[in-house]
């Protein structure tokens, strides 16, 4: 239990609030929502199952740094970032790559060339002040009122960007984002606007993760995505979180007509919580595509609802989840899909390989349809890996763990077609070590 | 000729039923066996005996090389040279069958992993199975005659001392049969031990006859033993009628 008193919280986030709009210069719209989201954390529900307390996250904060390139960045950070292969990446995409530090935004060299061709990628905090369509679009999928974790984001958010690809634009390389929790003190809440007009085309890849041992960070970001009519959006998130963050990530898209929306979430590192429900609006013959790949260790919990809703007719959705559960780690899966308009289609399957008798895995799919001529349905299959796979790999001489790796790495193999390829031999490697020490 | 593998009185439960019933078999380095025998005489359980399949009670004698097979794991037995090219190999889901050539030949041979790529597609070629296909997951969609060849494959990659091979000659077409069979034929060239598990004599159509020595199974023993031409035998006659001849049908 935090030792704050709520009237104690309300005066430390206007501290917050007050140092963030004096730091980031934002207009007063921006000001006026903190100040709502933090009236609405005085009043909105709190139900989380891990986090009983929110003001155990609430922190009197000394200062907030911005940093304004990636040398500014102190030297054990650059350290993280070449170690996570940053450079490397930065080398071979044109693209360019965004940096999130504990609450400030890095931003290295962008390609001009891209900016005048319409691809706009820069943090929330400059998106506020120089693009006024930003407001337009601005916690318009969110209410702060839904709950006291939405309110704080609300509140205090910081960092984040603000993504929009011009009527008709394909970029043809991914983009990639970072997020770094540092600091301890205040909640990382980034918050992403991903903005593909009309036709547009673009792959955005975030990482996320946090170098230093520090207890109790909160992560809560908040993204929301409209696309476009016969837009393709592709997001891709490998969240590699150490056992002491808890992760809460929310996010909301529209997907238009005839448009696509994969969502593709890797959680090597869940965090030692992390509790998600994602929900997308599908228009007329749109697609969306929920996947999510869970490697559970430790005592890991997390719980990943997923909601997608037809709303347009001929709207296609698809929620897929394998999960891979270790130690005494617990997942959660609740996918569900409204079928709202004639002719839609929907199909949930979870997947789930466990490792460890003590480890639990629940499924709860949920398909709802409000009209007679929607065709929706779900499978599940949770199981132990089968002796004869192990005995056949075996059989030529590979050790029990080198057998067992591979058929954890196959088993996730299907959702990884969207990653590049430095990335999946990344995430391999992470399946390799956590299954390392079984 | 060196001692490769005795099995003396060997048998085999399932749930305490008998299903080797005492097993005699040498097999010296560089000779040619081929077993033979009705389905459900217990072939492909003494294969997977041989192998090391945790499913089996194993009583009596199974050395190798001199040493007791029977405290050895199926991946020890596979790290000193045994291999079996299975009757029913398994769906792998997710992994490639050119990820998992490469992994053994980098953990078991300790080829590295620049040199082993060309080494798989190049062996590949040989039995008929290209780039695009080894990029497959294992066994998964593929054909009987093809999973037949994917574990000839990893036979040729592996270059063990024993290759046991059951009804690598089952489903397949009579190019691949000719191909397999010359295969066998380098194997035993090449001084490599083969315990061959088939119902017909054409695989053995390149294999040099004069040194092929046959037996035949009949409800988890070996009854019959002899030399190439017993194949013909029991393919003229079949088994029921070659077992009143000798008596071994009680
Ligand atoms: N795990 C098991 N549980 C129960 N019975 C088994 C098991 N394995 C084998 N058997 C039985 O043992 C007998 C021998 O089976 P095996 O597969 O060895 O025959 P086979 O000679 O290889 O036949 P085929 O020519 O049809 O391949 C059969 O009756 C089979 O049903
Ligand atoms: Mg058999």
């Amino acid at each position: 239990m935090s030792e704050l008193t709520m009237q104690d919280a309300k005066s430390i986030i206007e501290d917050q609030i007050e140092t963030l709009k004096k730091r980031n210069k934002e207009p007063e719209w921006v000001t006026e929502l903190r100040y709502k989201g933090l009236k609405a954390f005085l009043e909105a529900p709190h139900s989380d199952p891990i986090l009983n307390d929110p003001l155990d996250f609430i922190v009197q904060d000394e200062q907030i740094p911005e940093i304004h390139n990636l040398n500014e960045l102190p030297e054990d950070m650059k350290k993280l970032l070449d170690s996570l292969g940053i450079a490397e990446v930065e080398k071979k995409y044109v693209a360019g790559i965004a940096v999130q530090s504990d609450t400030s935004m890095v931003l290295n060299d962008f390609m001009k060339a891209w900016r005048e061709k319409g691809l706009v990628m820069v943090s929330m905090e400059d998106a506020v002040r120089e693009f006024p369509a930003v407001k337009e679009k601005f916690m318009k999928m969110f209410n702060p009122y839904e709950s006291k974790l939405a309110a704080y984001h609300t509140a205090v958010w910081n960092g984040g960007v603000f993504l929009h690809v011009k009527s008709g634009l394909k970029v043809p390389v991914p983009m990639h984002l970072f997020f770094i929790i540092q600091n301890s003190a205040m909640a990382q809440a980034p918050h992403i606007i991903i903005d593909a007009e009309p036709g547009s085309y673009i792959h955005l890849i975030e990482g996320c993760t946090s170098p230093v041992l520090v207890r109790h960070s909160l992560h809560l970001d908040m993204t929301e995505a409209y696309i476009g009519n016969g837009a393709k959006v592709m997001l891709s998130v490998l969240q590699n979180w150490p056992e002491y963050v808890h992760t809460r990530p929310m996010t909301r898209a529209i997907v238009g007509k005839k448009a696509e929306f994969i969502n593709t979430t890797v959680g090597l590192g869940t965090g030692r919580s992390n509790i998600a429900n994602p929900r997308y609006f599908v228009d007329a013959n749109g697609y969306a595509e929920m996947n999510g790949i869970l490697l559970g260790n430790k005592d890991f919990y997390v719980d990943i609802g997923g909601e997608i809703e037809l709303v347009g007719e001929g709207a296609r959705g698809i929620n897929t989840s394998k999960s891979v559960l270790m130690d005494e780690s617990k997942v959660i899966t609740r996918g569900l899909i409204k079928a709202k308009a004639p002719k839609t289609k929907g199909h949930i399957s979870c997947d789930a390989l466990i490792l460890n008798s003590k480890a639990k895995m629940e499924t709860y799919p949920g398909l709802i349809s409000e009209v007679d001529d929607a065709e929706l349905s779900h499978e599940a299959a949770i199981g132990k890996i089968r002796e004869e796979e192990l005995f056949y790999l075996m059989s030529r001489g590979l050790k029990e763990e080198e057998a067992t790796q591979l058929i954890v790495k196959g088993f996730v193999d299907p959702l990884l077609k969207d990653i590049p390829a430095e990335f999946v031999i990344e995430i391999r490697k992470i399946i390799e070590m956590s299954l390392g020490g079984m | 000729m060196n001692k490769l593998l005795r099995l003396e009185n060997l048998k085999v439960f399932v749930e305490n039923r008998e299903i080797l019933s005492g097993v005699n078999l040498e097999v010296n380095s560089g000779e040619f066996h081929v077993l033979m025998g009705q389905n459900g005489s217990g072939k492909s359980t003494l294969a997977l005996t041989i192998m090391g399949h945790p499913g089996y009670r194993v009583e009596g004698v199974m050395e190798y090389k001199g040493e007791d097979l029977k405290s050895l794991f199926v991946d020890e037995r596979a790290r000193r040279g045994i291999f079996l090219a299975f009757q029913h190999p398994a769906e792998i889901e997710g992994v490639r069958i050119i990820d998992y050539a490469r992994l053994v030949l980098e953990k078991v041979r300790s080829v590295p992993r620049e040199k082993s790529y060309d080494m798989v597609v190049e062996k590949g070629r040989e039995v008929n199975l290209n780039e695009e296909e080894l990029k497959r997951y294992i066994n998964v969609g593929f054909s009987g005659g093809e999973r037949k060849r994917i574990e000839l494959l990893l036979a040729l990659l592996l270059e063990p001392d024993l290759v046991i091979l059951d009804e690598p000659d089952s489903g397949v077409d009579v190019d691949s049969l000719s191909l397999i069979s010359k295969k066998l034929h380098e194997m035993q060239r090449s001084g490599k031990s083969v315990l061959l598990i088939t119902h017909y004599g054409r695989i053995l159509q390149h294999v040099e006859p004069s040194e092929v020595k046959v037996h035949v199974m009949r409800k988890g023993k070996i009854v019959l033993s002899g030399h190439r031409d017993l194949v013909r035998k029991i393919e003229e006659q079949g088994f029921d009628s070659l077992f009143k001849e000798c008596g071994c049908d009680e």
